[in-house]
């Protein structure tokens, strides 16, 4: 199995419902979000956060911003 | 009339007792029940594996359609519970403290009596408006009411879930934010019977019955507070995410007011049953409706029979309670079971304040709740049934 560690962007947000709140405004514009557990990087270890390529970031955020919502917490990792 | 033995009962149940809880329920939402046990069994909001998402997202748009259904702007405003008096507890004594003044109508169920009693004991004063003799409350008796002192809270139900009377619930909350009062309202037989929007009704609060109008399997219930208004949790515990790390409950909604796993599988079939209402609800309750009124209309042709609550003409919840010359209700429900097939509940309904109102405190009534399924065919058979009886 690899283990290639490769960037990505987490987004954190305040509740569950928020994470899929935005996975949904997010899945309206074509912006691609995988939920995944909430990382440590986040400031939170539990939960659900949504994983994006960076280069999807600003529109993911812009998108989000149009729906009403932000992150409250936002990560660039890069691992596994 | 002799009963007959069990064995010889009619075999097809006419169910006419959806005041108590609505059966059949649509396919669709024993299908959703039974889907969120073998395929998505997991706990929602906890872990971020598959199965787990699947069920949050279950969860998530049961919560959305609901707020559809109930034009609510945020579905964070809607919070699910163990059922409609485990909602009425959170809005009571959530929003109720001691010394706090409320007036409520005489008709409450003992959703909202018993937790108001509770309250009482503890130093608010429950100042009671007294309904007409249809079940009906009067704004002008509530105005005067809430003008007499400072007031925290108007509480009053939708609907009778004894004679199915609708009460006034916009111009109340007209009444009560005028004085700065808050609006608190009992929905356990408005939401899927009566056309509900709640922004245009303008409550603070409203309680409502996951099981009975809104077709939803039992152990299910919603709330709906008003953004910025903060509630007392009644229950502090695990909310999967936000702050676990912190002792105190957070104070995001809907987490804040859903401590502990869900009942996931309910919440699934209320989420079923809330979208068959927003695609059908309007066809349904205009048949609940005119079911609703035959069988009001035929009880009142019925010698001996005398019907309770508004005239059939007058806008209602689908319920009907009666009495009948020479027979105690309690007897006329083991009748109707047992040899007509039909199946309607006797005695006071959970709502003794309403049968003070009434004058049936004593004897009780019988109650024939209107529903999905119901049928003229159904309609029919209990009118028959009660001409024999009562001949």
């Amino acid at each position: 199995m690899s283990r290639m560690p490769r960037p990505y962007v987490a987004f954190g947000f305040a509740s569950v419902h928020d994470s899929l709140e935005a996975e949904s405004a997010l899945a309206k514009v074509g912006v691609l979000s995988l939920a995944i557990p909430s990382p440590r990087e986040l400031g939170e270890l539990c939960g659900i956060a949504l994983r994006l390529e960076p280069a999807d970031m600003q529109a993911a955020l812009a998108a989000l911003e149009t729906a009403g919502m932000r992150p409250v917490a936002t990560a660039d990792i890069s691992d596994i | 009339m002799p009963d007959r033995e069990a064995a010889d009962a009619p075999q097809r149940c006419v169910y006419f007792d959806h005041g108590a809880t609505s059966w059949p329920k649509p396919l669709e939402v024993l299908e959703a029940v039974r889907a969120a046990m073998e395929e998505h069994g997991a706990n929602p909001g906890r872990g971020a594996y598959r199965m787990a998402l699947a069920a949050s997202r279950l969860v998530f748009d049961a919560r959305r359609a609901l707020a559809d259904l109930f034009r609510v702007p945020d579905a964070r405003d809607v919070f699910f519970a163990s059922g409609c008096t485990e909602a009425c507890n959170l809005m009571l004594k959530g929003l109720i403290s001691p010394g706090d003044r409320v007036v409520v109508s005489s008709m409450e169920h003992n959703a909202v009596s018993r937790p108001l009693h509770v309250l009482a004991q503890q130093g608010v004063e429950v100042v009671v408006v007294r309904a007409d003799e249809t079940g009906v409350v009067h704004a002008h008796a509530f105005e005067q009411a809430v003008r007499e002192a400072p007031t925290r809270a108007v509480v009053c139900q939708h609907a009778s879930n004894v004679t199915g009377s609708i009460q006034p619930i916009a111009d109340l909350a007209d009444i009560a934010h005028e004085s700065g009062a808050l609006m608190l309202v009992d929905g356990a037989q408005g939401g899927g019977h009566l056309d509900v929007d709640l922004p245009a009704l303008d409550v603070d609060a409203y309680a409502i019955s996951g099981h009975k109008g809104m077709l939803g399997p039992q152990g299910v219930g919603v709330l709906y507070i008003r953004p910025g208004l903060e509630a007392r949790e009644l229950l502090e515990g695990g909310t999967g995410g936000g702050s676990s790390e912190s002792d105190e409950q957070p104070g995001m909604r809907p987490e804040r007011y859903e401590a502990g796993t869900p009942n996931t599988p309910g919440i699934a079939g209320l989420g079923a049953a809330t979208r068959l209402l927003l695609v059908h609800g309007d066809e349904w309750r205009a048949t609940e409706q005119r079911l609703y009124r035959t069988l009001k209309e035929g009880l009142l042709a019925v010698p001996g029979v005398t019907v309770y609550g508004p005239a059939p003409e007058e806008p209602a919840a689908p319920i009907v309670s009666i009495t009948c010359d020479g027979i105690e209700p309690d007897r006329l429900a083991f009748l109707l079971d047992r040899n007509y097939g039909v199946a309607v509940r006797s005695g006071l309904h959970c709502a003794p304040w309403a049968h003070r109102t009434l004058g049936t405190l004593e004897t009780g009534t019988l109650r024939l709740g209107v529903g999905w399924g119901d049928t003229d065919e159904d309609v029919a058979i209990v009118l028959g049934a009660l001409r024999e009886i009562l001949a």
